[in-house]
């Protein structure tokens, strides 16, 4: 008897608690709806410059030098143009491509963040599901490519066309090149990380038509033990310029300490490896996150597919290592830079033949180029030329 | 064919020296009837404090206006990477020991403790020195290779057997001292008596509570200088979020194939550090990277069967590991 008072009593505190947990949130999203009645779809009036709340997502940390290194140089710069305190920028630091993102994105809608930076790829389908639920908070997405098709206000994509910096560093690792063999530590099969060494590639190869380069996955971002022993396995395949789609510093230190060279990525890498690094392309992630953000105090919409090149300074190069760079290097790389910044010169110009990793052939014909990320800031060049070795 | 092999080797040594280093501290805690599986807790505290020691006394010389010394710097964190690990094995065996606790829930408490201590103050430091932590050049040259005179100037050998950081010997000498240890002194067949029947060595005599301390504690204590290798040359001295991520597993998988034998652990560490970066190596045409990345702990499933198959008495786990000790339980 006791018993089933006790489960009467329970079943009816679970509904009360039920209808509750429900009524709250309908109540909020009212609240919400009103207010966007009120300023119009996707634009507000913007919020006060010292009232605005930044949060950002990080794969990893600044200890990586590297990626995420570079990022924060963007938040910095982003905080200094505008004025912010410290306390109205949250990064959340360390945050693996599962569902731990999405608990880092909750967390920061519930701190009060009006616009959400996720930097990592894998991250796309935890914000494309939280930005579903949460419309007045606005998530930017890096390397991302389902803003456009996903249909939210709220949602969108950011890039740069670091293919440009990439194929000007490239320069500096076929003029440097003995073996002329290159090697290049990769991150995973994905286009965002093919177009950026077929780019390396075909750089090296405009100065140095003999070059070849072996490529070698890491499988994972960031991953400093793995990246360090693909660097040395590269290097024992003959390769004397290592360069990476990785986020550490490791492919430089191991290069080194086996008196090769290599080129960086994200930050420049001189410092961890004065007798090795070259130079490194980066992107500067400032650009975008100041007018995204100055975009939300002003109450203006943010592009959907936000992407700008070499040409804008939104990719740059750090300074070339001219203790060992080959001479004329820093010549040849004005040059082309030049040329890319007028639109003559395209990275993926005709006649190129390229494949995917599933075997499908592609080709440029000569005269036309390959329009990598125009129409969406996601990396799309998906075919591995003539030259590039994928060691399996 | 020959030089793929050389660098395959090498590659295999600096691979394997963390996992030995772990499996030799938690041998030594099974041997006392122990089982331990907080060995990647442990590693973690190692990792972060080796390398928080070496940077404090950097910066503190650096402050006080000298120039500080690679060696001392080296010597800092090996002692306090050895003192944070006693430190989880001191905290585990009060609870296993004294208050007789589970001793897996223990091990797996442990490494839950480690690993969130080794990132938070890993991260914390490097938020402190401006966004990441790092150790100077003359520390990372104390870690990096030796050149020993003559001996690494010999062609081949020289490459292949003196060239390594000074851990890699350190790891093989605790090893043979370990071995030595086991099957050679008064000491070692205590403990061993202690692992196999700790009511037969009381009955004998020993000291049952103090072996299982000193056992566990020093055990620990060696697992923490694996994991400050893991932070001084896998990473070359710079703090990276998890940057232990399995060793300590693969370690303790590694006591189960070494078979609780120090001195058959170094040539399967060996084996052990050649499986995990084999790939990038010798590739086998149709085999995906990540099945290959497998192998290793396929081949400890191998090694348990076969191990169980034989029921050797000689080859097996210490027979009361995993199970604590009451005298008045009878």
């Amino acid at each position: 008897m006791k018993k089933k008072i006790l489960s009467v009593l329970l079943c009816a505190a679970m509904a009360v608690t039920l209808a509750a947990g429900c009524g709250a949130p309908a109540a909020e999203t009212g609240g919400s709806d009103n207010s966007g009645t009120q300023s119009g779809s996707g634009t507000s009036e913007g919020i006060p410059k010292d009232e605005i709340k930044v949060g950002f997502v990080h794969i990893s940390d600044a200890s990586d030098m590297g990626y995420t290194y570079n990022h924060d140089l963007g938040t910095k710069e982003m905080q200094e143009e505008l004025g912010l305190s410290d306390d109205q920028i949250i990064n959340k630091y360390n945050v693996p491509e599962g569902a731990e993102c999405d608990t880092a994105l909750r967390e920061l809608v519930d701190a009060g963040c009006n616009i959400i930076f996720a930097t990592s790829f894998g991250y796309e389908d935890y914000v494309r599901e939280v930005a579903a639920e949460y419309p007045d908070v606005q998530f930017c997405h890096a390397t991302g490519l389902q803003a456009a098709d996903s249909g939210l206000s709220n949602f969108h994509n950011y890039f740069a066309r670091i293919f440009e910096g990439r194929y000007l560093a490239g320069i500096a690792a076929g003029m440097k090149t003995e073996t002329n063999k290159l090697g290049y530590v990769a991150a995973y099969p994905y286009a965002e990380v093919i177009s950026g060494y077929t780019a390396f590639y075909l750089g090296a190869k405009s100065v140095n038509p003999d070059v070849t380069m072996d490529i070698m996955y890491t499988n994972a971002w960031n991953d400093p033990t793995v990246e360090s022993q693909v660097a040395q396995a590269l290097i024992e395949r003959g390769c004397d310029v290592i360069s990476q789609h990785s986020d550490s510093t490791a492919p430089a230190t191991t290069a080194e300490e086996n008196g090769v060279w290599q080129v960086g990525y994200n930050n420049d890498m001189i410092d961890a490896a004065p007798k090795a690094s070259l130079i490194s392309p980066r992107i500067d992630w400032g650009i975008y996150v100041t007018e995204a953000v100055q975009a939300v105090i002003d109450g203006e919409e943010i592009p959907t597919d936000w992407c700008q090149g070499y040409a804008e300074g939104a990719v740059c190069l750090s300074p070339l290592n001219t203790d060992i760079a080959a001479e004329g290097t820093q010549e040849a790389i004005d040059a082309a830079a030049e040329k890319i910044s007028s639109g003559e010169l395209h990275v993926f110009g005709g006649p190129l033949t390229g494949v995917t990793p599933d075997g499908e052939e592609y080709t440029v014909a000569e005269g036309d180029y390959y329009h990598e990320q125009e129409e969406s800031s996601a990396p799309s060049w998906n075919y591995i030329v003539e030259g590039c070795n994928v060691v399996e | 064919m020959l030089n793929t092999l050389n660098s395959l080797f090498i590659a295999a040594v600096l691979a394997g020296t963390p996992l030995l280093l772990g499996a030799l501290g938690e041998i030594l805690t099974e041997k006392s009837g122990n089982l331990n599986l907080g060995v990647e807790g442990m590693m973690f505290m190692g990792a972060i404090t080796g390398l928080a020691g070496s940077y404090y006394y950097e910066q503190s010389v650096i402050n006080g206006g000298g120039t500080p010394s690679g060696i001392v710097s080296a010597a800092i964190a090996l002692v306090v990477s050895f003192a944070a690990g006693t430190l989880g094995a001191l905290i585990y065996s009060f609870l296993t020991i004294t208050l007789r606790a589970n001793q897996n829930v223990t091990g797996l408490t442990l490494t839950i403790f480690g690993t969130g201590f080794g990132n938070f103050f890993g991260e914390y430091i490097g938020q402190q020195a401006g966004g990441y932590v790092a150790v100077s050049q003359v520390t990372k040259d104390v870690f990096g290779s030796v050149h020993i005179p003559v001996l690494s100037d010999l062609p081949v050998v020289g490459r292949l057997l003196f060239q390594y950081n000074w851990l890699v010997y350190f790891a093989i000498a605790v090893a043979v001292v370990m071995a030595w240890f086991f099957n050679r002194s008064r000491t070692g067949l205590n403990l061993r008596a202690v692992g196999e029947d700790p009511a037969a060595a009381d009955a004998a005599g020993i000291n049952i509570t103090l072996y299982k301390y000193a056992a566990t504690v020093i055990g620990g204590g060696i697992c923490g200088i694996g994991g400050m290798y893991m932070s001084m040359v896998t990473t070359s001295g710079v703090w990276v979020h998890d940057c232990v991520s399995g060793y300590g597993w693969l370690a303790v998988a590694l006591v189960i194939f070494a078979t609780w034998s120090p001195a058959r652990g170094v040539f399967v560490a060996l084996i052990f550090g050649g499986l995990t970066i084999m790939r990038m190596y010798v590739s086998i045409p149709g085999l995906p990277a990540q099945i290959y990345d497998m192998l290793p702990y396929v081949a400890t499933i191998l090694v348990l069967v076969i191990t169980s198959m034989r029921e050797s008495k000689e080859h097996a786990q210490p027979k009361s590991c995993g199970l604590n000790y009451f005298r008045e339980d009878r």
